[in-house]
């Protein structure tokens, strides 16, 4: 099996959420940051890419649209893929609107994520 | 001339020069027909009829005209002597309007808008009176039909409101509930997935369950939440009453809020004691709200200041802080449910902890109110609680 490991970025205002996140995702060999909103999540796109952004559609000061936007004006960001997670009815609306690659709605499980995960990070030798 | 006190049907009515002249003027007068345009002789009788008068009121000149023009008044009025009163009236001041019920020939009534106009003389005697009366009917029905439609638009808003409100309520609750569900679903499955690859020791046990349990802890707090709302909302049986201190009951309260980075923020000025007839756990829950809400929209250090005075027939408590602040439109919904401030859209909790403190304070007999601060950033909350609530304001 090959494995598809890479560098995930997780933006979620929940600290628990996030780091319960951070260390199931870093359990699979991935290289995990956190960030709790908007500005933060692109402060560290600006200080270094990554290969995934895990981001919840509801978040205090930059909601996940206007997130979206700056990110997508990062020369270097532009085009990372992007997984949306949200308790709200209406995600898959939300993942498409925001040309989302996947989604996942809350809760969600351990495997669906570590699966969702996997799909979307590029192939490693 | 004078004005005779009753209506009296008997004596032949005057011939006036004015009935005679004037024949162009007359003819166009007779020929309106959506105004009854008649006079009346000083006591009251019909003097003149013309097409709009017999298609308002039903009668043809020659029934009419001779007779008293009280027959064009209810029952009820006539009996108030209102038809003679008008004519005095207009005597007085000229001209008199009046709207109500008049009756037709066919006993039916309309709504009527009638001018009575006293025709003078040169020597300033009235001679006669120029009545004017119009069918407003049917203006009235389009009004309540205009109110009617009103009532029913004001209706719909607030159901659209109150289905925007639950929406809200939806919105806020299943992301505040899924988050945690959603940690605690994580937290377990993650310990069950180290465990069957052999990487769970003793460190990532312990914070696998502390995650469960904090994940549970808060979950538990939001469906609180959520069942004292709908429990005030549903029960109104009187509250508990009995005597409650709420210095030492405030300064209790304070101690809980003393740790981690709050340590230190509260302070306190109050009498020696200030007693009250209330629920102590309810009140415990307001003054909990209050404190938690000061803390929570506002950032360590700066002071969150509980005042408790005796006002009037009760006791007021203060809190004010120095954070978020609100404007006037939030201080006025921010005790509805789920109505959390403009600038707080996305502060943690459902939002009801105001909402809350608000019900059981009314159910106290008393008043809770929020304003921003005067003199500096941040908002103060004040709550104003009866001695006794038989004696509440």
């Amino acid at each position: 099996m090959t494995a598809h490991v890479g560098s995930i970025l997780v933006v979620e205002d929940d600290e628990m959420l996030r780091e319960t996140l951070g260390e199931v995702l870093a359990d699979e060999g991935h290289e995990v940051r956190g960030a709790a909103h908007g500005y933060e999540a692109l402060e560290c796109l600006d200080e270094r890419g990554v290969d995934l952004i895990v981001l919840d559609l509801m978040m205090p000061r930059m909601d996940a649209f206007e997130f979206r936007e700056h990110q997508r004006r990062r020369p270097d960001a532009a085009t990372t893929r992007l997984i949306v997670l949200s308790a709200a009815r209406d995600i898959e609306t939300a993942a498409e609107r925001l040309e989302a690659d996947g989604w996942l709605a809350k809760p969600f499980s351990l495997i669906d994520v570590i699966e969702l995960v996997s799909d979307l990070l590029p192939e490693r030798a | 001339m004078t004005i005779p006190d009753h209506a009296d049907d008997s004596a032949t009515p005057p011939d006036l020069p004015v009935l005679r002249s004037d024949v162009a003027f007359r003819l166009l007068v007779d020929a309106v027909q959506d105004y009854a345009i008649f006079l009346v002789s000083v006591d009251g009788r019909v003097l003149s009829w013309n097409l709009g008068a017999q298609r308002i009121k039903g009668y043809s000149a020659d029934e009419i005209i001779g007779k008293h023009f009280s027959a064009f008044y209810t029952a009820e009025d006539r009996d108030a002597n209102r038809p003679m009163r008008v004519l005095r009236k207009a005597i007085e001041e000229g001209r008199f309007e009046d709207e109500g019920w008049r009756v037709r020939k066919d006993g039916t009534r309309f709504w009527a808008d009638v001018i009575v106009t006293a025709l003078t003389d040169e020597a300033g005697q009235t001679f006669a009176f120029a009545k004017v009366t119009r069918d407003l009917t049917e203006r009235l029905a389009a009004e309540e039909q205009r109110r009617n439609l009103l009532a029913e638009q004001r209706g719909r808003t607030a159901a659209e409101e109150a289905l925007l409100a639950r929406d809200r309520f939806l919105s806020i609750a299943s992301h505040e509930l899924k988050t945690p569900v959603a940690s605690l679903q994580l937290a377990a499955e993650s310990v069950i997935r180290a465990r069957a690859a052999g990487k769970l020791d003793e460190e990532r046990l312990v914070a696998g369950i502390q995650r469960i349990t904090t994940s549970t802890r808060r979950l538990g707090v939001l469906l609180n939440e959520l069942l004292d709302v709908s429990r005030l909302t549903a029960d109104s049986s009187p509250l508990d009453a009995a005597p409650v201190d709420l210095v030492s009951l405030v300064a209790e309260i304070a101690e809980r809020f003393s740790d981690g980075s709050d340590r230190g923020r509260i302070r306190l000025a109050a009498p020696d004691a200030a007693v009250i007839a209330g629920d102590a756990s309810r009140l415990d829950q307001v003054v909990t709200n209050l404190v938690d809400n000061a803390l929570k929209y506002s950032a360590p250090p700066t002071p969150v200041d509980i005042e408790i005075r005796q006002a009037g027939s009760g006791v007021e408590i203060a809190v004010a802080d120095r954070g978020l602040g609100l404007d006037a439109d939030s201080a006025e919904r921010i005790f509805e449910a789920f109505g959390r401030g403009a600038n707080a859209e996305h502060i943690q909790g459902l939002g009801l902890g105001l909402h809350i403190a608000h019900q059981i304070v009314l159910r106290h007999g008393g008043r809770i109110a929020a304003e921003a601060r005067e003199d500096g950033p941040g908002a103060t909350f004040s709550v104003w609680l009866p001695r006794d609530q038989a004696t509440a304001e």
